[in-house]
């Protein structure tokens, strides 16, 4: 696509952002064209996201000026930037599941609040807009009767369905598979030959090479560059994403692991679970801190589970401490000593019980005779720990709702360290929490290997890989398809390994 | 805000109680409502729907509901009676057993709401028309009292059994009904559970947040399982009482009363959405509504009006409730 030869659909002059001090985006200028795919990459915390909100008109008070069809425009709502034909696709689904294709359909239509609802024209208007993308859904079937992957078409359909000018599309493929993702991709070559100006924010390589017409790298809130898909290489793409940065793994003393703690042998998720993996082998040492990097749906939030006992297994042999582990519940899990932080705080904290009854809730089983519980050792127990894990709370008796996300993470790994874990399975364990909360969680976790709990984690975070991982497994759709030692450990390789699929 | 101590976590669950004596001494029906016996009374009338309110608030902590305790209090008055008045069993042999009936409707119900994780409003409901049935199966569709049929189809009159005389009584010098103490006890019992077992804690960790105490290893089926249980005991114990009281087994006693007792416990505060609250709490709902009815009816005031009272004051003491609730949680 020449750019000189159409004026673009969407233009971004000098747009800046600021949240709470920090820059989200730094003068950015940015435009599509009709007929054409705008690929966005960057890092997560890079702006992608400040800069999709900016277009869909949900962040409104930027500096600097947007312009659709060349003329001078700023949206006051998401509602507003639709009705003037900006579509867009969010990463989660906004569909009723118990509604009908062609209900949920007319639940976006701008039409009068008290209409006479008729059915069949409504279902006439929801077929009409599937048929132009090729989608052979009886518009009467309820949304939740549909796949990700299918449910992802009529959400574009939808979004397609009125008069659109430009599509932005935030990592639509993250929660699709392989034939999904090449269903999907072809749609959006279909959309290209429409005219339609398509803003595509994409984290997988192979797919933005694949789709992508011209490329703009966003990093710390700036561009780096926009080019012509062609005229870029892979190394280019991830170097100018990283910022040509050194490797950042801390040099620590290579350590050594004596005691094996965890053997898994061809391990494998049941395959109808979300995000499956297949045949994984790896082990780990007494005291070793293992990273487990992918991007979303790779498959490493579910290894953690299914070694938690919270997935089901289809194959495989896992030994924990030289005997067969196979847990078939959480609980069974915390008996040989294996403990999960979940990444998601509202599946780890009790946000209506005080901060001792959350830290205690694992060990009760040690702090109680007969069924009653010691409140005096446990109360001693939950106060040796606490200043281990530098908590801020104004009593043990505070409700752990009223504390900050950092301090609330801390309550659930309390409650984990309380069990005495040999192996700590930990996913995500600062995501969204302050700096220094993150620092005092590294310390901790830093110390607690060193006294021989093992440690697999999943991170979103490349810098918490850095900062904590004797070695990292990579997978991808599954798949493990890396290792990397703490002295190979370079951002460009893998991210390289997290997206492409090879290291 | 100079009246900031209304509002105050420790004595906001007092504040709709305390208006209520308040009310209760300006209205007090020429000195009426000064004289023990109307105490008396009051601490009796509440007794049984207070038994209840003591199950129902664990069933509630582990954030669900027991529809089915009025029919169970129904299902035990008629068993206890059937035991007791028809087969001449001893009131101490008798009490078991229809405790362990109540435990087994509890269980059924608990089983059906932890295992297919079916919702406990849909599974008490069905329990409560089964239980209703049972009751009425059993007796025959007739109150079994003193009065008893024979298969000849004579009819002879059996002495009423020490155990319902010791249950209808007072002690203290007759200053406290026997039901009253079975009350405090219950409340006692309750709150030794669910502030100081390893099963209370469960319990508000599964209400509070099923799927982070499931990963915690709680043993989350089992606990909501042993929530049922419990309040299908004190079902059977309020309709051992409520037996005694009636001096009879009827299979239509006890309609409506899990409403009461969600009441009484909503009353306390106790969050309905699980995994706050406490049976002290529940305690000071019981006396709130035993008190409110109570003045109403010393004052004359008719049934229509008392109804239409209570449920304008219910809904006030909620909304004060949450309307401070939030802000000190």
């Amino acid at each position: 696509m020449s750019g000189a030869s159409a004026a673009p659909r969407l233009e971004l002059v000098q747009v800046s952002k600021t949240f709470a001090g920090t820059r989200a985006l730094d003068t950015v200028s940015f435009d599509v064209l009709p007929g054409e795919v705008h690929v966005v990459a960057g890092e997560n915390g890079a702006g992608k996201s400040t800069l999709i909100r900016v277009i869909a008109g949900a962040v409104t008070d930027y500096a600097g000026e947007l312009r659709l069809d060349g003329r001078r425009v700023r949206f006051a709502s998401p509602a507003d930037a639709s009705a003037h034909g900006v579509a867009t696709i969010h990463q989660e689904l906004s569909l009723v599941p118990s509604l009908s294709i062609a209900d949920n359909f007319e639940l976006r239509r701008a039409a009068p609040a008290f209409e006479r609802r008729v059915r069949g024209a409504a279902r006439e208007r929801a077929a009409r807009a599937l048929e132009r993308l090729e989608l052979r859904f009886d518009p009467a079937t309820p949304v939740e009767a549909l796949s990700v992957a299918e449910r992802q078409s009529v959400e574009i359909a939808r979004a397609l369905a009125g008069d659109v000018r430009v599509l932005v599309m935030d990592e639509p493929t993250s929660a699709l598979f392989e034939p999904d993702v090449e269903r999907l991709l072809s749609l959006v070559e279909r959309l290209k030959q429409r005219g339609i100006g398509i803003v595509y924010i994409s984290h997988r390589l192979d797919e933005i090479f694949r789709i992508a017409d011209r490329i703009s790298v966003l990093r710390d809130g700036r561009r780096v560059f926009t080019r012509p898909a062609r005229e870029v290489t892979r190394d280019e793409l991830v170097d100018a994403m990283v910022g040509g940065r050194a490797p950042t793994a801390k040099s620590e003393r290579e350590r050594v692991f004596p005691g094996l703690r965890l053997g898994v042998r061809g391990l494998a998720s049941e395959p109808s679970v979300p995000a499956p993996f297949h045949a994984l082998d790896f082990e780990l040492g007494a005291g070793e801190r293992v990273g487990v990097a992918g991007v979303e749906g790779s498959g490493a939030s579910t290894l953690l589970r299914a070694l938690f006992g919270d997935v089901p297994w289809a194959s495989g042999a896992v030994t924990l401490e030289g005997t067969p582990y196979a847990p078939k519940s959480p609980r069974a899990a915390f008996e040989r000593g294996v403990a999960l932080l979940a990444s998601d705080r509202r599946a780890s904290v009790f946000a209506e019980l005080s901060v001792l009854a959350n830290a205690t809730l694992s060990s009760l089983g040690s702090l109680s005779r007969a069924g009653v519980v010691n409140r005096r050792a446990e109360r001693a127990a939950v106060a040796r720990e606490t200043s281990r894990v530098r908590l801020k709370a104004p009593s043990l008796d505070a409700d752990a709702g009223a504390l900050s996300g950092g301090n609330q993470q801390k309550v659930a790994l309390l409650r984990c360290l309380l069990c005495g874990p040999r192996l700590l399975l930990l996913d995500d364990p600062t995501r969204g929490i302050d700096v220094g909360a993150r620092a005092d969680v590294h310390e901790l976790l830093r110390e607690l290997a060193a006294t021989g709990t093992s440690i697999l984690f999943r991170s979103t975070d490349l810098a918490e890989l850095f900062a904590l991982a004797d070695r990292v497994l990579v997978l991808a759709r599954g798949r493990h398809v890396a290792t990397l030692a703490r002295a190979e450990l370079d951002e460009a390789r893998l991210l390289a390994a997290m997206m492409g699929g090879a290291a | 805000m100079k009246l900031a101590f209304i509002t105050s976590p420790k004595v906001r669950p007092f504040v709709p109680l305390l208006a209520v004596l308040l009310f209760g001494c300006v209205l007090n029906a020429h000195g009426a409502f000064f004289e023990w016996q109307t105490h008396r009374a009051v601490l009796r009338e509440i007794a049984v729907g207070g038994i209840l309110a003591c199950g129902m608030t664990v069933v509630i902590v582990s954030g669900g509901i027991d529809l089915a305790v009025g029919s169970v209090l129904a299902l035990s008055a008629v068993s206890f009676a059937w035991l007791t008045l028809l087969h001449g069993w001893a009131g101490f042999f008798a009490l078991p057993v229809v405790l362990l009936v109540g435990a087994g409707a509890g269980a059924l119900s608990g089983a059906l709401v932890a295992w297919p994780r079916m919702q406990p409003f849909i599974v008490t409901l069905a329990m409560m028309v089964f239980a209703r049935g049972l009751a009425k199966e059993l007796s025959g569709g007739q109150k079994i009292s003193t009065y008893v049929q024979e298969p000849d189809g004579t009819f002879r009159t059996v002495p009423l059994p020490a155990v319902f005389e010791a249950l209808d009584g007072r002690v203290l010098g007759g200053n406290v009904s026997v039901v009253t103490l079975v009350f405090l006890a219950s409340a006692l019992v309750t709150w030794v559970i669910l502030e100081r077992l390893r099963v209370g804690r469960y319990l508000f960790a599964v209400g509070g947040n099923f799927e982070a105490a499931r990963l915690s290893g709680v043993p989350v089926r089992l606990t909501l399982v042993f929530a049922y249980v419990l309040s299908g005991i004190f079902a059977a114990l309020a309709g051992v009482c409520q037996a005694a009281q009636e001096t009879h087994g009827d299979p239509e006693t006890g309609m409506g009363y899990e409403l009461d007792a969600i009441a009484m416990v909503v009353l306390g505060g106790t969050s309905l959405m699980g995994g706050r609250g406490g049976v002290a709490l529940t305690v000071i709902g019981a006396l709130t509504l035993g008190y409110l009815e109570k003045v109403l009816s010393l004052n004359a005031y008719s049934t229509e009006l008392r109804l239409m009272l209570t449920g304008v004051i219910l809904v006030l003491a909620v909304l004060f409730q949450r309307r401070f609730g939030r802000e000190t949680a």
